[in-house]
């Protein structure tokens, strides 16, 4: 059984008799070590998701609509607040997008690290600030003793998403799940925050769901890419496979506007025409139809469910919501795939990531 | 040590550690702050040490009864009112009288009214509308009718005049607490404590609580002002402490209205205390909402 395992997941908001469907039936699998992302674009439900999954959606008007949520055997959609609460920081923790407004500005660090560890080690607070000193060491903060007194104004951007991380993994969860924790960093600093973030994993074997719009953060990370749209996984491959050989039309979509330093540049970047879509209805059909030059007329009358692809299965599965998915001289003319005389060897997105 | 590194331990110390410092900082650079401080500070210590400075006793007669008492002479610098007492110590003694009842009667409000915000902000919903259409009941009645009325029906004891005014300032309080508690509990450091496992009632007063206080504060010093004003005000109507010795301002003034146009100095003196004693908590309170007010902070 795996640790987390997510089935039809589904997040309603509703205010004012007006209903947005934000998160419509999602479903994966997540075993320790496990590096997971999750791309697509603002408003696709990707963060919704993880704050549904932790039970900390805004009330009243946020919440779970359907599907489970089990986690080392027990449903945290239905579990007791005080028994979620235990799960919260101890199991499965967060980090969230902006480490400018994520830490109370009125506490010490010291003081917000040590929260997790009173709360749920029963440290006393001497125990608990030795802890907290050597959580902000390894996180990477230097003079980290000196700096548990320290307010969170007095850290830098970056140094602030360290603390942030640390707090996530105070108890050591077995579940982290990073919501854009690089999207308020400039790239040098993104890259420092990244490698940490696989040095934990790999370490200390805790699974990382990532959250991110950016398709170059899950390429380094994350073993397996989930792509969402519209509150559905359409595409999920393991992230090699997903750069070389995508499928969804969105998926290719989102590669094409994302400039590569390995493509012939012959042209423009090629964003996405139209606009997301409005989820104030179910999709009865495939969302992606409206901006998809490869829809025809069962797209826009059926709701296209994951298949999976050429027999892989298991691991290296690569599944796509598609009626009509992306022929391969298409993949070639937009220059994600060198032409077939120049063998498979492409996509350099995809390449480098830890085994 | 290098004089870089001496330098820079320095820098540290400078560097502001957090909202309150960041607001202390700004108060001290703001004279009216000055002004106001050290005024309050001139009728706290007026009020502690009130048997010291006053020459006289607050009941002791030091003239003879006259229908028209003497005005200011090197002797008697305010005079002496018309039971031949000496008015400065009179309004030296009436300092302890009108910063306790400020003092008291909003820590009554604030106590109450914050209690009453937090769980209106916290929990929503319908304990939230509940309390705060009481809160607009009682704000539809003006303050000062509200705390006549409820001085007539408890009683004019001292403390009661404090509590009918304390209960005044509920509302104010309670809807600011709710309003600026609204706008931090859906906040991203809330939600990261939450996703730790916090529970809740820490969430409320170590997380949102010290976020929400500021604006509370400088209300608080405010209605300090106010309650020194209604207090004399009812003494004024005639509903002030029932006790006749009481050396209360406004009732100093209300006893004397009739004495303006031959004994001013029974009016003014005690006017003024009034008015002073007002203006140092009203620049107090503006210089704190100044320093403390998101929308002037850098």
């Amino acid at each position: 059984m795996p640790l987390l395992e997510v089935r039809d997941l589904a997040v309603r908001f509703s205010t004012r008799g007006k209903t947005v469907y934000a998160v419509n039936g999602i479903s994966f699998d997540l075993d320790p070590g496990d590096t997971l992302g999750i791309v697509g674009e603002s408003g696709c439900g990707k963060s919704v998701s993880s704050l549904a999954m932790l039970g900390i959606l805004p009330k009243p008007a946020g919440r779970v609509s359907g599907g489970q949520v089990t986690f080392d055997g027990e449903d945290l959609l239905t579990l007791p607040d005080e028994r979620l609460r235990h799960i919260r920081g101890n199991d499965i923790a967060m980090v969230f997008q902006d480490p400018m407004t994520s830490l109370n500005p009125v506490l010490t660090v010291g003081r917000q690290l040590t929260e997790a560890l009173r709360t749920h080690l029963d440290m006393d607070k001497k125990e608990a600030a030795a802890e907290a000193g050597s959580l902000l060491d390894r996180v990477g903060i230097p003079d980290a003793r000196q700096r548990l007194r320290d307010y969170p104004h007095q850290f830098s951007g970056g140094m602030r998403q360290r603390v942030g991380i640390a707090m996530a993994i105070s108890c050591q969860p077995k579940v982290l799940i990073a919501d854009e924790p690089t999207t308020a960093l400039d790239v040098t600093i993104q890259a420092q925050i990244l490698e940490l973030l696989r040095t934990l994993v790999r370490e200390e074997g805790m699974a990382l769901i990532l959250v991110t719009h950016d398709l170059g953060v899950v390429a380094g990370v994350c073993a397996r890419t989930h792509v969402m749209y519209a509150g559905r996984f359409v595409e999920t491959a393991p992230t090699a496979e997903l750069f070389a050989n995508p499928k969804h039309p969105y998926t290719v979509g989102l590669l094409k506007s994302v400039p590569r330093l390995d493509a012939v540049r012959k042209q423009r970047l090629d964003p996405i025409g139209g606009a997301p879509r409005d989820q104030t209805s179910e999709p009865t059909a495939c969302a992606f139809a409206p901006r998809c030059a490869y829809a025809t007329s069962e797209s826009w009358e059926q709701l296209p469910v994951l298949r999976e692809l050429d027999g892989a299965t298991g691991a290296a599965a690569h599944r796509v919501a598609c009626w009509n998915p992306v022929p391969e001289r298409d993949l070639v003319a937009a220059g994600i795939r060198r032409p077939p005389a120049e063998g498979q060897s492409s996509a350099g997105l995809g390449e480098e990531r830890p085994a | 040590m290098s004089i870089a590194e001496a330098e820079a331990s320095q820098l540290a110390v400078e560097q502001p550690s957090g909202l309150w410092s960041d607001a202390w900082r700004r108060v001290r650079r703001n004279p009216a702050a000055w002004v106001g401080a050290g005024l309050l500070l001139f009728f706290v210590i007026c009020a502690v040490f009130a048997p010291v400075i006053a020459p006289y006793g607050p009941q002791e007669s030091v003239g003879s009864l006259a229908a028209v008492p003497p005005g200011p002479s090197a002797e008697y610098p305010f005079g002496l009112d018309e039971q031949g007492r000496d008015v400065l110590s009179r309004i030296i003694y009436g300092a302890r009288l009108s910063l306790l009842v400020g003092v008291v009667s909003v820590a009554i409000g604030l106590s109450l009214g914050m209690v009453l915000g937090a769980i209106s902000g916290y929990f929503g919903g319908r304990v939230d509308g509940v309390i705060m259409r009481f809160m607009d009941l009682m704000l539809s009645i003006p303050g000062f009718l509200l705390a006549i009325g409820l001085v007539t029906l408890l009683g004019r004891g001292l403390f009661q005049i404090m509590f009918a005014i304390g209960i005044t300032t509920v509302p104010i309080f309670a809807r600011l607490l709710r309003g600026s508690i609204l706008a931090q509990r859906e906040a991203d450091y809330v939600l990261a404590a939450r996703s730790v496992g916090t529970p809740g009632l820490r969430l409320l007063t170590v997380h949102i609580l010290p976020n929400s206080i500021a604006p509370v504060i400088v209300q608080a010093t405010l209605a300090m002002a106010t309650a020194i004003i209604d207090v004399a005000g009812l003494s004024f109507l005639g509903l002030g402490p029932n006790d006749p010795g009481l050396p209360e301002w406004g009732k100093f003034l209300a006893e004397n209205a009739s004495r303006l146009q031959n004994s001013a100095h029974l009016v003014f003196f005690p006017g003024f205390a009034v008015v002073f004693s007002v203006l140092a908590f009203n620049l107090i309170g503006d210089a704190l909402r100044e320093a403390i007010d998101p929308k002037l902070r850098a």
